[in-house]
Formats: C-alpha cells, sequence, structure tokens
C-alpha cells in the first residue's frame, strides 16, 4: 500500500524531467567580443563636458527602474564607495570632479563632472593641478556647490571612521600611505589636507609633493563628491547620503530596498553623461543570481522593468543562451576584472617551475569550469583587453609537453589555496588537475572564502598558488601593473602585490612609464606586460570575467561600462 | 505553580548565561579577521591595528564579554566609528554592515517570524488532523495514504521541496510571486502571498513527525478505560474523543512542537536560503562567515532565548492540558 | 533543521507494553521472535529493508564497483563538457560508458560519485547515529534511575544544548576546530573533516534519546523486577544496564533507525551551507546542493543524486516504521 508514496515521488520527479527540456546539447560558440581593444582619451574641449547628455534613441521620461541584486550595498557614503555596485550607483545620487563618457564598447572619454575640465596641469609637471567647479551645480536642498563642498569631501575621506574608500587622492595629498596620521581629520574639521586649497569658490587646487599625472582618473571615483559641512552626519551618512546627482535616496530599508526620487534641483545641462530618464529607481536586495534569472525569465509584471545586477547564473546560461527572445533582454561583454592564478615568487623563487606552471594550464578546461565562454574569456595577458593600448600575446602557449620538460623532471609540492564557497572549489580541481598531469604535487588548501582574500595578501603567508582577480580602478595599465607588481610597495598585510615579486629593472621601469604622458603610456604598459610575463611569469593568466547579465522586458539603454565592467545606468530608462 | 514558574526562571537565566559564555568563547576562537575583511583595497597594517584596538578587540576576553554583557542591560558607549552611546539593551554595533545589532534584528525578527508562526500552525494542524484521523479510521485507505504522505514529506530535502515549489508556482504556472516578505500590517494579502511557499514546504517536511506520534498516541489514548468509560456514559462519540482524548494524546505533542518551534526560530537559514528571504538564519550564517561577533552574539542569545521561554511554556501548558501532572 | 526531532520521534512507543508475556497455552515465543514474525509479515518493511540493504552493499562495495566500471570519481571528461559547461548529447551526457552522464562543468562521471556519495553520507549518519543513541542511552538511564541532583544537572545540560542553535555552532566549530589540529599548509584530510561532521551531530543530537530513555526508565524503575533485583543486592550497573536496558530495546531500535534518515538529511544540509565535505569528495548533499541550479537546464543532474538520496532516506523511513509497528503491536494497525 504504502507503495503508493513511491509512486506518488516518483511523480513529482517525472514532473521535473518535463520541466526540463529534454534536447540535445550541442557544442556553439558565444558571440561575446572577447577581443574588443578599449580606446580613450582626456577631453580638452570644454564643450565636452557640459550637459545635457546625448539623448537616447527611443528612450522616455518616467517610470520606475528596478535593480535586484543579492546582497545590500556595502557602502553608500560617497567617500567609502568602493565596490562595483556602489561605484556604478554612486553616479545617481552624487557627482564627481571628473566622469567618462562611454558608449559601453570600451571607448571612453574622460570629461569634467561638477569641473568644467578633466583638470588643468597647472606647470605640465602633474604636481599642481587645478579644477574649476561649473556654475549652476546644486545640493538636493538647491543650494550651489562650491570647491568648498568638493574640498570637504576630500577632507572627511581622511577620517579613518570613514574607512572603506579608495585612498589615491589621500596618500598623494599626504605623501605618505598612512596619511591619516600625517593629517588628522578630526581635529582639523575647519581646515584642508595639505596641498588641497580653494583660492575661491569656483577653484579646486591640489599641491602634490610627486607628480601624479594619474589624477583626472581617480578623481572619477565617488570620493571626490561633494558635502556641506553641515549636513555631515558622520558614519550615518552611510544610510542616507546627501544628493548632489540627479536622484535623491528617500526611503532606505537596509539590506531590503533603497528608493530614490528625482532630485528637482538637478540641472541636466550641467550634466554630460546622466539622462536620468525614470521617475524613480529602485534597489531591492536578497534574491540570488539563480532567483534573478529565474524572475527575469518569466518577465512578470513587477518584474519588466527590472535588471538583475548578479547576472545570469550559470546553471541557466545554456537555457538562455539557447532562446533567442531570452537573448535579446541580456548585455554580453568582457569586463576589466582579470582572473589570475597568482604564484607566490617567495616560495617559488625558481622561474622554470614558474614557467611550467604557465605551459601546464590549460585554458579551455578553466573556461568550462568557470562556468562556460559565457561567463568568462581566456585570458593570456596580465592586463585585461579592457586596459588602453592593450596588446594580446601569449608567452607560454598551454602544452603538457612543453610543462614537463620545462620542469625538467622535478615534481615541485606546491599548496593551492582556495576559498569554501562552490565556485572556487571547482576551479581548484580543474587547476590540480591540470598541474598533476604535468608532474606538480598539488595540495589544495580549502579556506574560509571571506578571510582568503586577506589572508593571501600577508606578506608571509604559507601558500604557493591562489586564485586572485583584480579590476583596476581606471583602463590604464598605470592601475594594475605598478599596483600588482611592484615589489617596492611590498608590506607585512594587506597587498596587491601577492605574487610577491620584487624586480630591481621592472620597478625602475614602473617610474619611466609613470612618468610619461598619459597618452603615451598606454603602448608601453602594454610592452611591459609582455615582459614581466616573460622575464618573470608572477602568476598564470587565467580568464577575464564576462558580463552576462538579464533585464525585463521594459529596460532600455542600460549598457555594461567600459571602466568596471558591470551595469551602469546613467542612460537606462524604462519603456512606455 | 509560583514556585515552579520561579524555578523554571532561575535555570533559565542560569542556561542563557552558560549560552553567552559558550558563544562567546566559541566565536572568539573563530579563525577570522573581521578588521581585514572590512577592508577592501589599500589597507596598511598600522590603519588595520588601530582599527583593530578601536574596537576593543585587543582588551582582554574578560573584559570584552563584560563590556558586552553590560551594554546589553545599561548600553555603553561604543565610540565614534560606530555611532556613540549605544541605549540599553544595547546588542553592539555591526562590524560589517555599519549599523547597530538592534536595529537589523528590529528588521529580521519580524521576517522570521512571519515564516516560523504560520509554518508551524500549519504544520501541527495538518500533522495533528491527520494522525487522529489516521488513528480514529485506523486501517482504511485515509490511514494509509496519510501515513505515506507524511513518510514522503519527512524523506524530502527542504531545498529540494522549496527549489520544486519555485519552478512550478512561481517560474512556470506563474500564480505566485516570488517569495519575498512584506510586513503584514503593510498589505496582508501580499505577506501571505510572499510566504506562503515558504510555510507550505515547511509544513509538508514537519507535519510527518506530527501524524506518526498523534497516531500513537491517540491509538493508545482510545484504548484507555477513561475513555471507554466516557463512551459507555453515553458520552457522543464526538465529545468521548474529541474532549476527552484529544486531551491526553497531546500532551506529548506540545513537547515536540515548543521545541520544534523554537529550534525553527533560530535555524530557518535553510528556509531563507532557499527562499531567497533574509531573516535571522541568513544574518546569523553571513556573520559568522564574516566574523562579525556583536551579530553573532545576539543571533545565539536571541535564539536561545526563543528556545528557553518555549521550554518553560510548554511545561506551563502541560499543566493546563494535563490535569495528571502536578508542577513541582 | 532543528535536530530535536530526530530521536523523540519514537516517543510514542511504549516500552512498558513492550516485555510482553507469554500467554499461557501459547508456543513459548520470546517477544523478539514475534516481533521479527510481525515484521516478516509486513512487507512494505521487507521491501524497504531491501532496498535499505542493496544501498549500503552498494556503499560498502564502492571501491569494487569502480574497478569494475573503470572510472575513478576523480577523472574529467572535459572533452565531452560544452562550452556553454553543459555535457554534450541527450540527458545530461547519458551513454553506455557514462550510465548516468556527466557533471557540468568539471565533466565527472556522476554514476561512480554517487556510489561513492553514497558511502560518504551512509557512513556518517550510521555513525552518528550510533554515537548520539550510545550517549543518549547512557546519560538518559543514569538520569532518569538516580534521580536527584544527577537528573537535575543531566536535565539542565540538554536544555543548555537544546538551547543552542545548531547550524551556528557547526558553522563556527567547522574552522575552528580545523584551524586547531592542522597547519596552514596541510590539506584538511577527508577523515578528519567527517569526523567533526559526526562528532558535531553527536554534540548536538543526543538530547532527543537522553529524553525519551530517561522518560521510560522513569516508568520502569519502580516496577517489580527492578525492586526485585534492588532487593537482591545487583549492583547499580547490573541493574542499569542488565535490568533497565532490555526493556529499552524496542524504542531505542525504533528511535536509532529513524536517526539514521534523520543524519543523512542533516549531512546533506551541513554540505548545503559549505560546513561539511567539499569538493573533490563525493558526497551527496554537495551533489545535491549544485545540482539542484540545474533543475532546468541539465534536469538529469538533479534526478538522478535526487532520486537516490529520496529512495535511501524513505527506505529507512519506512523501515525504521515496520520496526516500530513489529516491537509495539498495540500501536499496529
Amino acid at each position: 500500500m504504502r507503495s503508493r508514496a513511491i509512486l506518488a515521488a516518483g511523480g513529482v520527479l517525472a514532473l521535473t524531467v518535463a520541466l526540463g527540456a529534454c534536447s540535445e546539447n550541442k557544442n556553439t560558440d558565444s558571440d561575446v567580443d572577447t577581443d574588443r581593444v578599449a580606446s580613450g582619451a582626456i577631453a580638452t574641449d570644454p564643450k565636452d563636458s557640459m550637459g545635457p547628455a546625448k539623448a537616447v534613441e527611443g528612450a522616455a521620461k518616467g517610470g520606475t527602474f528596478t535593480v535586484i541584486r543579492q546582497t545590500k550595498i556595502s557602502h553608500m557614503d560617497p567617500q567609502r564607495v568602493y565596490s562595483f555596485v556602489g561605484l556604478n550607483t554612486a553616479p545617481l545620487y552624487a557627482r564627481f570632479l571628473t566622469t567618462w563618457k562611454d558608449d559601453g564598447k570600451g571607448n571612453v572619454t574622460l570629461v569634467g563632472d561638477l569641473a568644467e575640465t578633466p583638470g588643468v596641469n597647472v606647470n605640465k609637471d602633474c604636481k599642481v593641478w587645478e579644477f574649476k567647479i561649473k556654475d549652476g551645480v546644486k545640493f538636493e536642498d538647491g543650494s550651489a556647490i562650491t570647491s568648498k563642498e568638493v574640498a570637504y569631501g576630500i577632507a572627511r575621506s581622511f577620517d579613518p571612521d570613514l574607512a572603506g574608500g579608495p585612498t589615491y587622492i589621500q596618500e598623494w595629498l599626504a605623501n605618505d600611505a598612512a596619511f591619516d596620521t600625517k593629517w588628522d581629520f578630526k581635529a582639523n574639521k575647519t581646515s584642508l589636507p595639505p596641498g588641497l586649497t580653494t583660492p575661491d569658490a569656483k577653484t579646486l587646487r591640489f599641491e602634490f609633493a610627486k607628480p601624479h599625472c594619474d589624477l583626472p582618473f581617480a578623481a572619477s571615483l565617488p570620493a571626490t563628491a561633494p558635502l556641506p559641512p553641515a549636513k555631515d552626519t558622520g558614519v550615518e551618512l552611510d544610510n542616507k547620503p546627501f544628493s548632489s546627482g540627479p536622484y535623491k535616496l528617500v526611503k532606505n530599508t537596509v539590506g531590503v530596498e533603497m528608493l530614490f526620487e528625482r532630485n528637482e534641483h538637478w540641472d541636466a545641462n550641467t550634466d554630460p553623461v546622466r539622462n536620468a530618464y525614470p521617475d524613480k529607481f529602485v534597489y531591492k536586495f536578497g534574491p540570488n543570481a539563480e532567483a534573478q534569472t529565474n524572475r527575469l525569465i518569466a518577465d512578470g509584471a513587477e518584474d519588466q522593468a527590472t535588471l538583475g545586477w548578479n547576472g545570469v547564473d550559470s546553471s541557466l546560461v545554456a537555457k538562455v543562451a539557447g532562446d533567442a527572445g531570452l537573448m535579446g533582454r541580456t548585455l554580453r561583454e568582457p569586463t576589466p576584472s582579470a582572473w589570475r592564478l597568482s604564484i607566490n615568487t617567495q616560495r617559488v623563487p625558481d622561474l622554470s617551475v614558474r614557467q611550467a606552471l604557465n605551459y601546464a594550464i590549460d585554458r579551455s578546461g578553466m573556461v568550462k569550469a568557470a562556468g562556460g565562454d559565457l561567463k568568462v574569456a581566456p585570458l593570456t595577458t596580465l592586463m585585461p583587453p579592457s586596459t588602453l593600448g592593450f596588446k594580446k600575446f601569449d608567452a607560454y602557449p598551454a602544452d603538457i609537453e612543453k610543462a614537463k620538460s620545462t620542469l625538467a623532471g622535478k615534481t615541485p609540492e606546491l599548496v593551492l589555496v582556495i576559498g569554501d564557497d562552490s565556485g572556487a572549489q571547482e576551479l581548484g580541481t580543474q587547476v590540480k588537475n591540470d598541474l598533476e598531469k604535468a608532474g606538480f604535487k598539488i595540495t589544495i588548501k580549502v579556506i574560509p572564502a571571506d578571510s582568503k582574500l586577506d589572508e593571501t595578501k600577508k606578506k608571509d603567508n604559507p601558500w604557493d598558488l591562489y586564485l586572485d582577480s583584480w579590476a583596476a580602478d581606471w583602463p590604464s595599465g598605470a592601475a594594475l601593473l605598478p599596483v600588482l607588481f611592484d615589489g617596492r610597495t611590498i608590506k607585512a598585510e594587506g597587498n596587491s602585490n601577492t605574487s610577491y615579486i620584487n624586480n630591481d629593472a621592472i620597478n625602475a621601469e614602473f617610474d619611466r612609464v609613470l612618468a610619461l604622458d598619459p597618452a603615451a603610456q598606454a603602448p608601453e604598459w602594454a610592452k611591459l606586460d609582455e615582459r614581466i610575463m616573460k622575464e618573470l611569469a608572477p602568476a598564470v593568466p587565467l580568464y577575464a570575467d564576462v558580463m552576462f547579465v538579464m533585464h525585463g522586458s521594459k529596460v532600455g539603454g542600460v549598457y555594461i561600462d567600459s571602466i568596471f565592467g558591470y551595469p551602469a545606468f546613467t542612460r537606462a530608462f524604462v519603456k512606455q | 505553580m509560583l514556585r515552579f514558574l520561579i524555578k523554571r526562571l532561575l535555570l533559565g537565566t542560569l542556561t542563557m548565561f552558560a549560552v553567552s559564555l559558550v558563544a562567546f568563547g566559541m566565536f572568539f576562537m573563530l579563525p577570522r579577521d573581521a578588521v581585514a575583511t572590512m577592508c577592501v583595497k589599500n589597507c596598511n597594517p598600522e590603519r588595520l591595528e588601530r582599527v583593530r584596538v578601536e574596537l576593543g578587540l585587543k582588551d582582554p576576553l574578560i573584559d570584552q564579554y563584560t563590556g558586552y554583557m553590560k551594554g546589553i542591560f545599561v548600553g555603553r558607549d561604543l565610540g565614534s566609528a560606530q555611532g556613540g552611546f549605544c541605549d540599553a539593551p544595547c546588542l553592539g554595533y555591526s562590524y560589517t554592515s555599519s549599523e547597530e545589532v538592534s536595529d537589523i534584528f528590529a528588521r529580521v525578527l519580524p521576517v522570521t517570524l512571519s515564516i516560523v508562526i504560520p509554518a508551524s500552525v500549519l504544520w501541527l494542524g495538518l500533522g495533528i488532523g491527520l494522525g487522529m484521523i489516521s488513528a480514529l479510521r485506523r486501517g482504511t485507505v485515509f490511514d494509509r495514504l496519510a501515513i505515506g504522505f507524511s513518510l514522503t514529506g519527512a524523506s524530502m530535502q527542504l531545498y529540494f521541496v522549496g527549489g520544486m515549489l519555485m519552478i512550478i508556482f512561481v517560474y512556470t504556472l506563474k500564480i505566485l510571486p516570488v517569495p519575498h516578505y512584506t510586513s503584514l500590517w503593510d498589505d496582508p494579502l501580499d505577506w501571505a502571498s510572499g510566504l506562503v511557499l515558504a510555510w507550505v514546504a515547511l509544513a509538508f517536511l514537519f507535519s510527518a513527525v506530527y501524524a506518526r506520534l498523534s497516531r500513537a498516541q491517540m491509538l493508545e489514548t482510545l484504548a484507555e478505560d477513561f475513555v471507554r468509560t466516557a463512551r459507555a456514559k453515553g458520552l457522543s462519540k464526538s465529545r468521548a474523543y474529541g474532549r476527552h482524548a484529544l486531551r491526553a494524546a497531546i500532551t506529548p505533542i506540545v513537547t515536540i512542537a515548543g521545541l520544534d518551534i523554537g529550534g525553527a526560530l533560530g535555524g530557518t537559514v535553510i528556509t531563507e536560503t532557499t527562499f531567497g528571504i533574509q531573516g535571522l538564519g541568513r544574518t546569523a550564517v553571513e556573520a559568522v562567515r564574516l566574523g562579525d561577533l556583536p551579530t553573532i552574539m545576539a543571533t545565539v542569545l536571541i535564539s536561545a532565548v526563543f528556545i528557553v521561554v518555549a521550554n518553560i511554556v510548554v511545561d506551563l501548558l502541560y499543566a493546563v492540558i494535563d490535569p495528571r501532572v502536578r508542577l513541582s | 533543521m532543528s535536530l530535536s526531532q530526530i530521536g523523540t520521534d519514537a516517543a510514542g512507543v511504549d516500552a512498558t507494553a513492550v516485555p510482553v508475556a507469554p500467554q499461557p497455552g501459547m508456543v513459548g515465543r520470546s517477544p523478539g521472535r514475534l516481533a521479527w514474525a510481525r515484521l516478516r509479515a509486513n512487507r512494505t518493511a521487507m521491501v524497504s529493508g531491501w532496498i535499505m540493504l542493496f544501498f549500503i552493499v552498494l556503499g560498502l562495495a564502492a571501491p569494487l564497483i569502480e574497478l569494475l566500471y573503470g572510472i575513478s570519481p576523480f577523472e574529467q571528461f572535459q572533452d565531452k563538457i560544452a562550452n556553454n559547461s553543459l555535457p554534450l548529447g541527450y540527458f545530461g551526457g547519458v551513454s553506455g560508458e557514462h550510465w548516468f552522464g556527466l557533471e557540468p562543468q568539471l565533466g565527472r562521471d556522476i554514476f561512480i560519485r554517487l556510489v561513492y556519495g553514497l558511502r560518504t553520507s551512509l557512513f556518517i549518519a550510521t555513525s552518528a547515529a550510533l554515537l548520539t543513541t550510545a550517549l543518549g542511552i547512557v546519560l538518559g538511564i543514569v538520569s532518569g534511575y538516580l534521580g536527584g541532583w544527577i537528573d537535575g544537572v543531566i536535565s539542565w545540560v540538554i536544555d543548555f544544548a537544546l538551547a543552542l542553535p545548531f547550524l551556528i555552532f557547526a558553522l563556527a566549530i567547522m574552522p575552528t576546530v580545523t584551524a586547531r589540529f592542522y597547519g596552514p599548509r596541510d590539506e584538511i584530510p577527508v577523515p578528519f573533516r567527517i569526523g567533526v561532521m559526526i562528532f558535531l551531530f553527536a554534540l548536538f543530537g543526543w538530547t532527543g534519546t537522553a529524553r525519551l530513555v530517561r522518560g521510560q526508565v522513569i516508568s520502569l524503575r519502580e516496577r517489580e523486577f527492578v525492586e526485585a533485583a534492588r532487593a537482591s543486592g545487583a549492583g547499580l550497573f547490573h541493574i542499569l544496564f542488565r535490568q533497565l536496558l532490555p526493556n529499552l530495546w524496542a524504542p531505542i531500535l525504533v528511535s536509532f533507525s529513524l536517526a539514521v534518515p534523520g543524519y543523512i538529511t542533516g549531512e546533506a544540509a551541513l554540505s548545503f551551507l559549505g560546513i561539511g565535505v567539499v569538493d573533490p569528495t563525493p558526497d551527496f548533499g554537495v551533489m545535491i546542493n549544485k545540482s539542484l541550479s540545474y533543475a532546468q537546464t541539465d534536469p538529469a543532474y538533479l534526478i538522478f543524486p535526487g532520486v537516490v538520496i529520496f529512495l535511501l532516506v524513505l527506505a529507512f523511513n519506512l523501515f525504521g516504521d515496520g520496526l516500530r509497528d513489529a516491537l509495539d503491536p498495540k500501536s499496529s494497525r
């Protein structure tokens, strides 16, 4: 009699089978343009920095645009924003000194946002920079934005209580990595950090001890957003930022929902990049990538003007890719998030071993293990293709026999550390199997995913290999190669140079290229990339993430930004 | 009665104290560095060290513990980086989400309660109902089907059932919205439609225990003399079974129900993960993963309070339901 | 979820009813034989018993099956995986060579991983059930028989253990313990991880059996046969384990047989949260957890492990139920 229960259960499972399409899975290549090359410029004509932003074809004003995301945004305070979602959300409610005009295909122009131009290199030595603030720019309460509020915003980023944001400008002003000990914000709230002055209400002036040609780029990060001192609520600003952009945050249920409504005092004529078509933006937090994708595939009434931030879940990629109608509602672009297998050169000093590691990794298998070619694109260079001046090369084409002969009979025993999240474990298994085929002996050490990053950033960490990713803060080799491979910056913990490589010739080369004019730097970085790979092999480049996101049928104007490789909303609209 | 209550409350307090000690000791040993986790790029050792001092992580363990406990009863000053003075009952300031832990709880507790309370009503009703009816109609087709149904439920995995329910009702038939939480007071209909799948899935899995238990209890009680006497006295079937038999049969069910409901409040992680709802369970798991000590402490303490209180309530209910139980 | 239900489940069994005194005039059959006869007559229980046995043998013989099947659970067949990371061909890559198809992404053989997963799951569940039952019996008997302050202390410890949220503690204990015992460069051996899981279940799971046993002992301790043993000067150990324990076997057996599927589920739940067994070790929880999201694109991946774990748990539950009916004729139909 009870076998009926089994029958009933079998029925449930049979339903499952019926739900999943039972068709043959064939090999097809994705249409992601993985080799597109970025081009970039810095606008010299002030007209480029003026609004209004170019109209988007077919766009209409109005409607509510929704973004769903698994977890909340760690910081909303512009001075603390540094996560990708934060960086691409901040333009809704904050304006910066400079910003990028971006076609979403890798072609970018740096323009002034609050500033009339993207900075004036006063003495042409990159030590003194001036920015003139536009007329007619206002906060959400209607008060005018002057250079004083921009300067105050930069000053408060020195406050150790407000950690989390980028630290480029602070370090450059203080000429010291420990900038917050050099200048104490809390004790000097009415003054400005050393080197930062406001000669008048329109002018902001930076004076650095050393040349910093990248300042116009660094100024495009949200940390240059303005704030009137009277509106500074300290750590509380994180939940209720004071708007200078086209929207203001009117309701924030932390971790659940954020509602943005129009800031009536924002003037489109001052803004070169923001179209601000929707009347409202809503961020909803909770559903994971899988749930987001399922919702968007269903395209229910509540989700038609919605974008799923966490992308198409790898388990559903095949379903979406196999349906032209669904593919029409996706965006797929390579991103600057480049993954590499870092080799701890302190522990693996033998160059031939590092080269053998490079020969041994088979990227086609890696791509499959990482979720397929709509999720990642293979990479053989340290800089991803989105970097200005990128040149493709493969210093160590995958070849097991070559790996074996490079090892010359050695069987190095190496420890690969990975996080305990499920995706990482598959990659770890993949790497181990590849390397063992070439004669390595690999031990996989699993540690908590959240602490993996911090542990590998400690100089004396006990591991040989780890999976690392880096996304540059602007598309220049300057924001990648010296950050990751300049050995003079190595400290006890919190290192970005997780290969712990320190080579005098390469370090000198970094200094030489960094002093060049930004436009002249681009091809030099590409050359240096190849040189580092050939001479030092400090890591095995693996793949760059592909951003594969889906949205509802009424979403228009969204693009994958060329700087960070995430969905951007400056041109977004709701189809009426 | 009063003496019993006082004794139970004292023991409960002792339990809570022990739980707080164990939780603090346990999570202090956790190989996590919340401070380093908080820092994304560009951290230098001096800055990390200073944050550690500021958060009190360099103080002796005893001071950290007493400081935390003191905060619960009288409040304490957490310093400027953590929003200043925190009023009693101060559960601390989350290292990772820049707000007071009590604010987090004000948000996630209603969510978990909204999942567990209706679900437990459903599973108790379903389970006891099925069990009682199959006991009264023992040996019939209904009896066997009911037991088969409950065993199937007990053999399923919550995330499997939940995932299937979502694929069927949300993504394919589209008759239910994606599971989500709305406040009951804002929109009762949306509240129910957003959580109904979670209730059903939990009820399907949990009712099995109650169906089997109540069936067995009922069968046993039906054979007891006092029920037979009641019937012989001329009491109607429904009165004899409903009033007398049910009452006696329900005592052990109450015990397990109390434990299950108390436990479920602290253990909805899997339900919440499956349905993508942010409640107490997921908050706790994320806190452990990130080493967010104040949030961990608070979740452990709060779920322990639920269980301890549920236990006391169960003991009191015993006395109300079953006159044979005398409290001492 | 909460482990409290494991074990307490069997509370419906009335132990006092078990030592059925042979009626005069009947052939003298021991209660055990009677129960066995009743079990034999229960077709559902027997069928589920055979399924159970089949799974156990399959798990035990895993290395032998690997030898016959010719594929190791760690071997990757990535040339049979398409660029979109799903297996090439029909129904998740099912073929004569790969009976249950291949895993997406890494391309490992599902059949042989299931066989090994069965082994891991059954081992963890059976050991955990044995351990918790043993702990529960000892503490329950002692607490119930001796009463007084010892009972007070044990009862309090039970309340205390119940008040600790299991999953949160499991989440914290696993990394702490592994960090204590192994250096940063050592791989955590699979048996150690499994050991910690069993330990975790034991730590939190014994309370159910202990409560059950304690309750039964309280109702038995004033019975004549105990009094008689006491009067004849039997030692405490003798009374506890020679006189009382044999009368408790029925509820304990039932609680044990129902605890095993409980721990199979529990183990899968731990792995679902990333606490338990980790890749590349084959395991049900990990497999189900991963395959669940492929329900729409690669249903075969979900169905094979899903059906096996469901059948396994159901077989245990049905058998446990049948056992209860056999041991306790009063509640059987």
